[in-house]
């Protein structure tokens, strides 16, 4: 397992492990005091991750080393402190912009062809397989569910004739794959709990190897 | 008062109880559950299977502690696969917490492998912040985007599989072990669909239907989906481990959650609930 510490470790994982999971059972101090401890020390793990992993090299060995250029991303960052003096305070506005322009441009040059281009083209599915019976059914559901889908966001046209059978079609279709959704979200949080219960179970009580 | 209205005012620390219970006992005397291999599974086996010897996989730790149920079990056997046909693995991560799973998950793979060594058959560069802008710049100079140094601080130049990964397409292929974002979408988007890359992801539950239509269209050539495909790849690999003795539990779970899924939609329409109110 990923935990293998010494006792006292296991023990002080297994207190507050079943401190968090009290609160199911009713709000309490112990509760909240390991919350708000978890809380302060993500803060701190992130901090000390970003402040040596990249601020200590860029400011200490990066520019002294001779890379000067990275002083502009350090005084870009640094202008957004400048919110907290009101007569400066506009400088922040230029590093939001800087960020909001450089986010949308690099998200968007190269989401369209991954995201959205390769995507449609793989719904362009032959409605009859010759590999398999199946095939075909798995074709016909994709291309029907991303047209039903599609129609059902059309709302320029009364939802009557084929675009209400269509419209229709797309809502079965979006229940469906909410469903999935959630039955994989429960997965996913069974999962978690499972993970504590081996822990418990395991590498603290010893019960189960 | 009725027996659908007593469950009608059931109390939900009752249900918390019946999992605990459900699950402690599956996993202290596990049945034994027969485990099939999806074959979502079986591709992403498949790809480092075929990969030849000396090749260098990237593996991108997008994830937290709170997935390692899921995840770390992908992490350990995809190396334990590697490192038996002399695949070379570099880990690394957008998430903060990338190089300490992927420490521990050497640590617990390497007491297996005594002739693999640290810096020549696996080096773990760690966490590096910036979020996706850190994956073009792994494109196109990896050293300087990871500061010259791994997870350890060892400088990048004293490590001999380093010397052949100057940029992230020098992998022969990718792992991407996902939980949110960023995650396969930006590998895919700023990297493998670029420049040809073969990428596969280990994703948790909650993810898998986002990267479903990302393996539908081919982007991704294979998916392990959360503790389920973790399950099938200890099988695959003939090392049954924590997600293998986890499913048991998992499906009495899950076969409890149904129960009171059914029984609540029972109760629903014996109460007259489902009837339209004028």
């Amino acid at each position: 397992m990923f935990v293998q510490g010494s006792a006292l470790q296991n023990w002080i994982i297994a207190i507050f492990t079943l401190a968090l999971f009290s609160v199911a059972f009713k709000e309490n101090p112990l509760y909240r005091f390991v919350e708000h401890l978890y809380v302060g020390m993500a803060a701190a793990y992130g901090i000390c991750l970003t402040w040596f992993n990249y601020g200590y090299p860029v400011l200490f060995q990066r520019i002294p080393g001779g890379k000067a250029h990275y002083i502009i991303p350090v005084i870009i960052g640094l202008m957004m402190y400048t919110r907290y003096f009101k007569p400066i305070a506009w400088l922040s506005r230029f590093t939001m912009s800087f960020l909001l322009g450089v986010g949308a441009g690099f998200v968007l040059s190269t989401t369209f062809r991954s995201l959205v281009l390769l995507q449609v083209t793989a719904t362009f599915l032959p409605l009859w397989s010759s590999q398999s019976f199946a095939q075909t059914i798995n074709n016909l559901i994709i291309v029907c569910g991303v047209a039903g889908t599609l129609i059902y966001f059309f709302f320029t046209a009364k939802r009557k004739g084929v675009i209400g059978v269509g419209a229709q079609f797309g809502k079965w279709v979006m229940m469906v794959a909410f469903g999935t959704a959630f039955g994989n979200t429960v997965m996913a949080r069974v999962s978690l709990f499972l993970g504590r219960m081996q822990f418990l179970l395991g590498d603290w009580l010893k019960i189960i190897n | 008062m009725s027996f659908w209205e007593k469950m009608e005012r059931l109390d939900r620390r009752v249900i918390y109880v019946l999992l605990i219970a459900a699950v402690a006992f599956a996993l202290i005397k596990p049945v034994g559950l027969a485990i099939t291999i999806s074959k979502e599974t079986q591709a992403t086996y498949d790809l480092f299977d075929g990969l030849p010897p000396g090749s260098i996989v990237w593996i991108g730790c997008e994830y937290g502690a709170s997935n390692i149920t899921e995840l770390q079990p992908i992490l350990t056997c995809v190396l334990r696969q590697g490192l038996a046909k002399d695949l070379r693995f570099i880990t690394g991560g957008m998430w903060a917490q990338a190089g300490n799973l992927a420490e521990s998950a050497w640590e617990d793979v390497s007491a297996d492998f005594p002739d693999k060594q640290y810096g020549i058959d696996f080096v773990n560069v760690g966490y590096r912040p910036g979020g996706e802008r850190l994956l073009p710049a792994l494109v196109a100079d990896a050293h300087e985007a990871l500061m010259g140094r791994d997870n350890r601080g060892t400088s990048l130049d004293d490590l001999p599989l380093m010397q052949e990964f100057k940029s992230l397409t020098d992998a022969a292929a990718i792992l991407v072990l996902v939980s949110g974002t960023p995650g396969e979408k930006e590998y895919i988007r700023l990297v493998t669909d670029q420049h040809g890359i073969p990428i596969v992801a280990g994703a948790v539950s909650v993810s898998v239907p986002e990267a479903m239509p990302l393996l539908n269209s081919g982007q991704l050539k294979g998916l392990v989906m959360g503790m389920a495909g973790a399950a099938e790849y200890e099988v695959l690999i003939g090392k049954p481990g924590s997600a293998v003795a986890g499913m048991d539990a998992q499906s009495f779970a899950h076969v409890l959650i149904i129960l009171f899924i059914v029984l609540g939609n029972l109760g629903h329409i014996a109460l007259g609930k489902h009837k339209k109110k004028a």
